[in-house]
């Protein structure tokens, strides 16, 4: 018995430190105030976001998987034909082929070609958006990217929220998905319940008990 | 109606028969513990893994132009249900390579390598090795950062050869590193061999191997918590509908927390660094292989020397392939063997120790410790012969013959 909760606590406690919470892995921390956070946290604000993303952004980044090109590929007229034939995504290979010259040309006056920001989020999350839009030279000292966002944290919020929105799915997916999973573990538990009744009934009429 | 076609179908494809004779004439101990029930776990997500894996092929596209998109966007955001195909197949492997990890201790503990089962252990040793191979080259596909620079990583261990003294001239490593990566650059040839690796030929070795083991386990029968073999006439439950149905309610549980996994926490099983698409110019600040990768990882990082290391690591894994002949004792089980359990707890402990070590970042300190942890983990490897000894002379003086 003893041995038994021993291990099951060993074992417990060595997957949430591995899958969970890595407390003796590097992290590093963002700070970012709460109403910014609040702003950046609802989906809502999106499409705003967008609108600002556009304005400001679109100029060098392009957010493929919702169909924002930079505004030099937005101005060749091959753009227009080929999302005829591919759909408004179109595919990487297709995009940075025949818009080599326009990539070439922001690679050259920013020394590497801006990155598109369709997942952005998922891999830097919302501090480190908000940290970096706002003072891109104190973050990652050296990058290619302006300050443009300086002194608006809001509307960076807004954008936050937009590149979210892009990544993530909406919250009435998200409410779905939400009820599939509780459905679904539910009557994984009510099963087991079920086989084991049936179980000790069987065994009863078995005598194996 | 329905009936009457199954009969038809009985008559003809004898499966009652079948039925009867594998699952229900089958008798095994009746005091059978949950640690047993990770070989039936480990069966489940092999075949959850195999069904995901279908559907997944369906979209994805082995092209380092648009892997990443066909994962990210087509599969995650296009496709109707595909997102939860994904997080079954992501969570399924960490899932499944923790099973076999814990039913790998629980064999340990049970002692359930020991004779006349040798080759059940060495067979299942293969298939933990070709799943280590399957997870690594699943895990180059979605052609993101840590996906490529995990695989840079791993063509880059057997270079470690040609740090050696004399062989180190022959560039072997080099040359294995080379034809691993089909090319001096990871590129469109890599990533097209371990798709047809990962989608044809480990899933299929898997199989063949997994029936082996099967069939194994049924040609000697299961070993027993208390270590004594049942006389399988007199004794023993049969398994259909004794244990079926308990490991059916420890599989609905398994099940049910996989599935709050799947829907409610993939942070970790989608790492975030693999949303960003690869990039051979950039390298990410973190390269750490997966966690279920970590102990070896570490035991190969604390050794100063990368020859020296490589070699350790080998160690390591041939110790766990010849542990059912180190173990020469006439005892089975833990529960019979107080010294076994003690130098067990070390093995537990010290694996935990250095997994954890593996996934910090690199100082001296954790270098120290992670030579101490692979002390004391092959130091239960070198115990199990003294051990046996120690055993063997207790159990002749009480009078016990060898051949029990």
């Amino acid at each position: 018995m003893i041995k038994t909760i021993f291990f099951t606590v060993l074992t417990l406690a060595f997957f949430y430190i591995v899958w969970i919470n890595n407390i003796f892995a590097p992290h590093e921390k963002y700070e970012m105030p709460p109403e910014h956070r609040m702003i950046a946290m609802d989906y809502k604000n999106a499409k705003e976001g967008r609108e600002l993303f556009i304005q400001n952004c679109a100029s060098c980044h392009s957010v493929r998987y919702d169909a924002i090109y930079p505004a030099q590929v937005q101005a060749n007229p091959m753009l227009k034909q080929l999302q005829e034939k591919y759909g408004k995504v179109l595919p990487r290979d297709v995009y940075e082929a025949v818009f080599m010259n326009d990539l070439n040309s922001m690679k050259e006056s920013y020394g590497k070609i801006p990155p598109d920001l369709s997942t952005i989020y998922l891999v830097k999350g919302p501090e480190y958006l908000y940290n970096f839009i706002l003072e891109p030279q104190k973050v990652l000292p050296g990058t290619a990217m302006p300050p443009v966002m300086t002194g608006r944290p809001e509307d960076t919020a807004k954008i936050i929220a937009y590149l979210m929105s892009v990544s993530e799915p909406s919250p009435a997916e998200k409410a779905k998905r939400n009820i599939m999973g509780v459905v679904t573990i539910g009557y994984l538990i009510v099963m087991g319940i079920l086989i084991w009744i049936w179980r000790e009934r069987i065994l009863k009429r078995m005598g194996l008990h | 109606m329905i009936g009457r076609i199954g009969r038809w179908f009985d008559e003809r494809g004898k499966l009652s028969k079948l039925w009867q004779s594998q699952m229900v004439d089958y008798k095994v101990p009746k005091n059978l513990t949950f640690p047993y029930a990770f070989g039936v776990m480990a069966t489940v997500a092999f075949l959850i893994q195999i069904i995901s894996g279908i559907f997944l092929v369906m979209y994805y596209q082995p092209n380092i132009h648009t892997a990443f998109d066909s994962v990210n966007y087509t599969i995650m955001k296009e496709i109707p249900f595909m997102w939860l195909i994904r997080h079954i197949h992501a969570a399924g492997a960490n899932f499944f390579l923790a099973i076999v990890y814990l039913h790998i201790f629980a064999g340990i503990y049970y002692n359930a390598y020991k004779k006349p089962r040798e080759l059940t252990w060495i067979v299942g040793f293969f298939i933990y090795f070709v799943l280590l191979a399957t997870a690594l080259s699943g895990y180059l596909l979605p052609w993101g950062q840590l996906s490529y620079w995990g695989m840079v990583v791993t063509t880059e261990i057997p270079t470690s050869i040609d740090s050696a003294p004399i062989i180190g001239k022959l560039k072997i490593g080099e040359t294995i590193s080379v034809w691993m990566k089909g090319g001096y650059e990871l590129g469109q040839i890599t990533l097209g061999r371990f798709f047809g690796l990962h989608i044809w030929l480990l899933p299929l070795i898997l199989l063949g191997l997994v029936g082996f083991h099967f069939y194994l386990i049924r040609a000697h029968g299961i070993t027993s918590p208390d270590g004594r073999e049942i006389d399988k006439k007199k004794e023993g439950v049969p398994f259909h509908p004794y244990m079926t149905l308990k490991e059916g309610v420890y599989l609905m549980v398994y099940l049910a927390i996989f599935f709050f996994f799947v829907f409610f926490y993939m942070k970790h099983f989608l790492p975030a660094d693999n949303y960003d698409p690869a990039d051979p110019f950039k390298t990410p600040a973190h390269i750490a292989p997966e966690w279920y990768l970590l102990a070896f990882y570490a035991i190969f990082r604390s050794i100063p020397n990368k020859f020296l290391g490589f070699v350790m690591f080998s160690v390591a894994l041939l110790l766990l392939l010849i542990l059912p002949f180190l173990d020469f004792s006439p005892l089975r089980s833990t529960r019979n063997r107080p010294l076994f359990f003690v130098m067990f707890v070390v093995l537990v402990i010290s694996s935990m120790a250095l997994t954890i070590l593996g996934s910090m970042s690199p100082t001296p300190t954790v270098a120290f410790l992670g030579l101490i942890f692979t002390l004391t983990f092959v130091s239960f490897f070198i115990s199990l012969p003294i051990i046996s000894i120690l055993e063997l002379r207790k159990y002749k003086a009480e009078g016990g013959s060898k051949n029990d």
